[in-house]
Parts: structure tokens; sequence; C-alpha cells
């Protein structure tokens, strides 16, 4: 499997959920403690190849593809703005918005698929805002977790519901019709860094901690959780649901592992990675080719492989 | 299933009110019958809601909480936060502060939320100002976290130095004025009783018999040494007294020193402030590794490797916390710290400048329809089926560049691994029951349609998939139907995919789904 090497540190990775073969990457300087970033749009082929480089003046901490239009990318950049990208113009003409409003960094993005306007910013100032595409300002602001706020995701089926995972170790349940969050699932003792909505079961929502598990959690009874998933050495940086089996979730880690999990499944475990060699930061599951996989990690490489095969093979 | 004390499904403007409407009972009875009716055709949204009654005794843990003295001085943001991650509700922690005498009003700006037209953040976070003002925001006089409280710290030393030099040298000056007036005086009035008992006893000496002489040269010997050691005393004293000055004033000194070091270190920290947003970075970044004391708000750990500079504001990297061990980080990643840490900025940083060019451009029409996904309902999928050959010829101009036009391989990505599924076909003949689809996978098609399982390295899962286990944990039994519902759905997903992919029975892959599968995207966020 070909792999890309970025010049910065990867922070995350996503497929386009238009083109097979594409995908972008953000990438920050210096780790992202200080330092500039870049947004890479690679092209899959025999070799992984560049489309298309955006620079940022901060490290880019997260990126996420439109689900509309098919060239755009909003990008979370660590100086709290949050940046649009249409890779289908010259990098001369990007990026064609920026929208700061974050009081510190924006470490999150997700875009709702369903409604397919409007996007999300998860932020260290705690809040999580709503934005389109064509409005300057945010449409809302979220302010209730009492810390940063390190990511939010949109149900897949349901257009106005969202989660957000913060460092004030709860997740928070929104919906945008609502003033305030209309559930808190304190779910774990220590900080959430990453949660994701099952696109099978839209109750069930899974939440990735420093405390190194995973745990699943149905939101008609969220006292106790569904399914504890141990197995990382350290904290799990982020978790994503699969688009093709329900039960079926991709987590990477600061044990440079990736790790495939099956919660319905008496031994979760069933696929471990372990091709990064600093922390795996980012990792994707297609939405459009079923099983595969891409990840990047803070050894400024891009690896995307079939579920099953090796990625550092060639 | 807790019976749901919130709104019907339907009545969404009388959401806003649920935290009051949570307490008064008699709403609650007449939303009984329209409860259970609600449970069985819940809307989507109110499955995302608390539906719990207040439970009194976790209001009251909370209440006795929110009344000891301690919880009192510290700000209303951490007691919420305390109380949300024991697990009350929203409802539950209003409820306890509306029981608890809270002087401070800001219980209800907590809550709230500023819809921004106009982006004002500034007006919410005023609200917000008081409890996190301190340490988390960055306030543009104090400096953040440990050297706040330091520097308060230091402004307390400073009155104290102040108060103490003043009192020093009063003492000393009240000393010194002591020794002259008191001791010298008593000095002299000893040595002239001395001298006056010496002339006294000298009339007397020549009135008595010269046998005395020997004596009263003896008691004058003896006055004349006395006196001698009281002056030698005296002079003792003195220099006692002056030792004591000396060591007060080199005690001042000493103070002294220690204020103009404390002025250093406020000046590195000043500094340190200039690269504040980093610091901060560094900060939360080690904060994703470690606990955060709740007490100590945004106070990172220091590592016990590294440098152990009290009035750093940030960790070095991620020490190990109480529990969860911290992952160690890459050298260069500490080489970076500690460069930022001396106020040193890494040389490979440009100045970029990342503005929209024309931010008023509008934006570029897209090429593009967008995708059904994949667990969206049947219909679409078929809608799918005839809009994904309209876009083959646009997606072939992608493989243009990897030179498959006209190639009928499929591209890498896609290509199951060939490797694996020889494994599954040996497994299939072992455990006998067929395993996974059969290899001649519709090749020319892009696998998103129909999803089939991959080819899974273990058998054992895949075999676990088609039986998975009965959730022992959850006991409810409705839980238990939701589960049997789950694997059945699983079962009849496999089965489909095992066919080759055939969705021709709309009602089974509908089936699947819950009956409410609401498209909408009618609604729009503008329109409220």
């Amino acid at each position: 499997m070909p792999v890309f090497k970025t010049p910065f540190n990867g922070y995350s990775v996503k497929f386009s959920p238009f083109y097979e073969n594409q995908l972008a990457v953000a990438t920050a300087q210096n780790f992202g403690i200080l330092g500039n970033g870049r947004v890479h749009v690679l092209q899959l082929g025999p070799t992984v190849t560049e489309r298309a480089a955006f620079d940022t003046a901060d490290g880019v901490y997260d990126l996420c593809w439109s689900e509309s239009h098919d060239s755009l990318i909003v990008a979370a950049i660590a100086d709290g703005s949050l940046k649009i990208y249409d890779s289908s113009l010259p990098p001369a003409a990007n990026p064609i918005r920026s929208l700061h409003e974050h009081a510190r960094e924006c470490h999150g993005v997700d875009f709702n698929s369903v409604r397919k306007d409007s996007f999300l910013s998860a932020s260290w100032d705690d809040t999580v805002k709503l934005w389109t595409v064509d409005r300057p300002a945010s449409v809302r602001t979220f302010k209730e977790h009492a810390y940063c706020v390190y990511s939010a995701a949109w149900n897949p089926r349901h257009a106005d519901v969202f989660a957000s995972a913060s460092g004030d170790c709860t997740t928070r349940i929104w919906d945008v019709r609502e003033p305030g969050s209309t559930m808190i699932l304190p779910a774990h003792e220590f900080e959430i860094l990453s949660c994701d909505w099952n696109k099978y079961d839209d109750c069930i929502i899974a939440t990735a901690s420093v405390d190194k598990s995973i745990k699943v959690w149905d939101v008609r009874n969220y006292r106790i959780p569904v399914v504890v998933l141990n197995g990382h050495g350290y904290a799990v940086r982020k978790v994503k649901f699969s688009p093709h089996r329900g039960s079926l979730m991709a987590s990477c880690s600061y044990d440079m592992t990736v790790c495939l999990w099956d919660y319905m499944v008496e031994d979760a475990l069933i696929g471990r990675y372990d091709h990064h060699t600093e922390f795996a930061v980012g990792v994707d599951m297609s939405v459009l080719v079923e099983g595969l996989l891409a990840s990047t990690g803070w050894d400024e490489l891009v690896y995307v492989w079939q579920h099953g095969t090796d990625p550092r093979a060639p | 299933m807790a019976t749901p004390s919130d709104a019907p499904p339907s009545s969404t403007d009388e959401k806003p009110q649920n935290p009051v409407s949570q307490v008064t009972q008699p709403t609650n009875d007449d939303r009984q019958d329209t409860k259970v009716e609600g449970v069985k055709e819940s809307s989507p949204t109110s499955v995302f809601v608390n539906s719990e009654p207040i439970r009194e005794e976790q209001v009251q843990n909370a209440v006795k909480f929110l009344s000891h003295p301690k919880v009192r001085g510290s700000p209303v943001m951490y007691r919420r936060s305390f109380l949300e991650r024991k697990g009350l509700t929203k409802e539950e922690i209003d409820e306890a502060f509306r029981r608890v005498p809270d002087p401070t009003p800001a219980v209800a700006t907590t809550q709230s939320v500023v819809t921004n037209q106009d982006g004002q953040i500034k007006s919410s976070s005023n609200g917000q100002q008081q409890p996190p003002a301190q340490v988390l925001q960055p306030t543009p006089v104090g400096p953040v976290g440990s050297s706040s409280k330091m520097g308060i710290l230091s402004r307390f030393h400073w009155y104290r130095a102040v108060f103490a030099v003043g009192l020093l040298a009063v003492s000393g000056a009240g000393t010194a004025v002591l020794i002259k007036n008191a001791i010298v005086p008593r000095l002299k009035s000893w040595i002239r009783k001395v001298a006056s008992e010496e002339d006294e006893e000298g009339p007397m000496k020549e009135n008595n018999a010269k046998p005395n002489v020997a004596e009263e040269a003896a008691a004058a010997a003896k006055a004349a040494a006395a006196a001698a050691a009281d002056v030698a005393r005296a002079s003792q004293e003195i220099l006692i007294t002056k030792s004591e000055e000396k060591r007060y004033f080199e005690e001042l000194i000493n103070l002294l020193n220690v204020q103009t070091n404390e002025m250093k270190s406020m000046s590195n920290a000043v500094q340190k402030l200039e690269g504040q947003s980093i610091n901060g970075r560094i900060t939360v970044e080690e904060q994703a590794n470690q606990r955060v004391s709740r007490t100590s708000s945004r106070q990172p750990y220091t590592n016990g490797k590294a440098d152990a500079d009290s009035s750093s504001v940030r960790s070095l990297s991620p020490p190990a916390p109480v529990e969860p061990s911290a992952a160690p980080h890459p050298k260069s990643y500490m080489e970076i710290m500690a460069m930022i840490q001396r106020g040193e900025k890494p040389s490979n940083i440009r100045e970029i400048n990342d503005a929209p060019p024309n931010p008023n451009q509008p934006v570029s029409n897209p090429r593009l329809a967008p995708k059904p996904k994949p667990w969206e309902s049947n219909q679409a999928q078929n809608s799918s089926l005839t809009t994904f050959q309209s876009q083959e010829s646009s997606n072939g101009s992608n493989y243009g560049d990897n030179q498959l036009n006209g190639d009928d391989t499929l591209p890498w990505w896609q290509r199951k691994n060939v490797r694996i599924t020889e494994i599954e076909t040996a497994d299939e003949q072992k455990f006998g029951s067929p395993n996974l689809p059969s290899n001649e996978r519709p090749v020319q098609r892009s696998s998103w349609v129909p999803p089939q399982p991959p080819p899974v390295v273990m058998p054992e899962a895949a075999a676990a998939i088609r039986q998975p286990k009965k959730s022992s944990y959850l006991s409810d039994d409705q839980l238990l139907s939701q589960s049997t519902d789950v694997t059945d759905e699983l079962q009849r997903i496999t089965k489909i995919s095992e066919s080759g992919g055939a969705v021709d029975a709309n009602g089974q892959i509908s089936g699947l789904q819950s009956a409410e599968l609401p498209q909408e995207e009618n609604g729009s966020y503008l329109e409220t």
C-alpha cells in the first residue's frame, strides 16, 4: 500500500464523500505546538499523489469535506479560525472563506451529512459553534462545557442532533432547536477526546477517552455503557464507526496503533495495526469503499489500506 | 423504561420550559397518558432527552455538597461541572441550586446559551467571566494559571516585606535608643557606685586599725573586680545588641534578595505571557494525557524528569497522572517544548498570510450531486444505482490520472486482499459454514453498492458475528428485546449481503431500520 509523507506532523485524515480515491489530510508543524499548518488533498493510485496543498499560518487540527459540494473542505485551525478551501481552485484563490469567532484553538469540525448545508466546530474555548457555508457568522453557539471541547459529531440520521466530547469528562447530546444540551453523559473519569455515532443505530454513541478505553453508550439507557472496550495502551485519540457495518468501529491511539473493534462480539478487538512510529492521531473509514481505512500520525505519514491487509506492505 | 417526564414529542415549543416543568407535578400527571403513547411512537428527538424523573436522593446529596463552606467559595461553573460528572441531570442540578440559598446570581447565566445572530460572543462570555476569568480565559492583565497565584502571593510578599523591613528598622532603632538611654546610664551609675564605695571605704580605712588594711584592700580589689565585671558585662551586652542588629540587617538583606529573585521570576513570567497562547495550547495538549485536578482548574502537573520550575504555566511533557499512564512523547517534541519554555521560537516557522484573497466571491458550483450514504434507506440506494452510473464517467476522469482508463482491473484500494480470501476458502472447508461471499464479487462496480462484510482475518469473529453474544449486562427486558432486534438485524444484513446484495425487497431492509425515518431536510435552522 502506498504511503504519503507529509512535511508536517499529521493531525487528521478524511476520505472524500464524493470521490473514492480522494482524501484530505490536516497537518501541523512542530507537533502542533507552534508553527504553520498545511491541508493536503491526496489522490490514490499506484502511488499516493498530492492534488493540492494549502498552507496556513497556524497548525491545522482537523478538517472535514463538505457533504454538498465535492471540492470544499472546512479546516479547523489552531488560531481559532475555520478556513474553507475549494480544491478545484488554485492555491492562490484559497481559502475562499475564513471564519474567526472562537477565542481559542479549533480542535474539531464535522459536516452535517443529513442536511448537508451546515457544520460544527469544537473549540478549546469550551464552545461548539454551528455554521453554514454561506454565512460569515456562526448561526448558534453552544456554551455549556466546563473545559475544552475536543470533538463534535452529527447524528447520522437526525439532522438536528449532535454530540460533543469534552475535557470536562462529559459527553453532551444537543439538539440545535433547544437552547441547551438535552443529555449529559458523564462518560469517563478522564478527558473524552472523541465521540462518534453508530451509523446503523442512531441511539448508539461511542466515546474515546484518555483513560485508554472506548465506551459504547445507548442514549436510551445512558447510565451504564453498553460495552467498555479496553485494549489500547494509551489515550485513545479518535473513534470512528464504520459506514458499512453497524457494529464495526476504528480507533487510533497514542499507543501508535489503529484498532478495529466489533462491540457486539465477545472478543471485541478484531484488528490491530501498529504501522505508525509515533502517536496515531487521525483515522477514517471510507464511506464509498467498504473496508478502506486511512490513518495519520505524528510520524508524518499517511497510510491507506484495506482492512485485513498490512498497511506497510508495498 | 423510565417514564419520560418531558414534553410530548410534538410540542417542541414546550421544551425550553423543561427545567421548570420537571418540578411541577400536575404537569407531569397530565402528560402521563400522552407519555405512554409517546414512548411507543417516540419521535426521534425525544430519545435524546433525559427522560428520568428527578431523583430526590441525588438532589439531596447535591444540596449537601453545595452547602459545604468550601464549595461555597468555588466558582459556580466548577460546582455544576462536578455535579454533572457525578451523573446528575440538568433538572436535578437546577433543583439543588434552587434549594441552596446561593447568593451568586450566576446560576441562570451559566445555563444560558446565546444565539448570536450578530456574532457577539462577548456578552455570553461575560456571564462566564467571573468563574473562569481568573485562570482560564486569557486576561489582559494577570498572568495565567499558577503565575497568577504567584503574583498574588508575591504581592502579599511585597507588603509583608515592606512591613517587616519597617518593623525591623523600628526595632533596631528602638534597641539602639534603649542601649543609649538605659544601659549606658546604668553602666555609668554602676561605675559611680563602685567608685563611691571605694571612696567611702577610704576614710573608714584610716579610722580602723592597721590589721584591717589587708581586708580592706581585698574588699577594694573585689569591688574593682566586680566593677570590671560589670563593665565587661555591659560591653558584652552592647556587643550582643550590635550583633543582633547586624543579624536583623542581614535578614533584611536576605529578604530583599528574595524580593529581587521574585521580581526576576515575575519578569520571566511576563516574557512567557507573550507566548501565552502557545503555553495554553501546550497546557491543553498535555491535559489530553493527564488528569486535570478540578480544584486547580487548568494548572498542569510538572514532569518529574523535566524542569520543575514552579512558576511554569505548562508541563513539559505529559507526566503520569493518577491512573492512566501518559504516553511518552517523541524526543524532538521535548526539544520543541524546551525551546518554547525558554521563549525561543523554532526556526522553521514561516510568515504565511492565509487570509482569503476574495472573501466575497460566491462559492463555485459543485460538479457532483451528493451521494447517499450506505446506511440510508433502501429507496435511496436504488436511486443511487442510477446516479452512480451517471457518475461513473466523471469518476473515470479521476482515474485518468492513474492510467486506469479503459482498464478493467479494480484499483488497489477497492480490491479485497486476495490472500485473505484464500485463507477464507480454506477455512470454509474447516468450519463447514458458508462464511463469506464468494470470490465472484461484482468487481466492475464500486463496492459500496451493496455493502458486503469485508474479509475478516479471524473467522471465529465472523462466526461470532452470526450469533452475537446475548448482552448479560442488559437486565431490562426491553433492552434484551432491543438486543435481539439488533441481532436479527445483523443476521438479516449478513444474509442479504451473502446473497450477492440483491436488494429487491424493499420491505426487507427498511424493516431493519426504525419505523420513523425522518428525512428532515425541509427544515432549516435559519427559519426558526
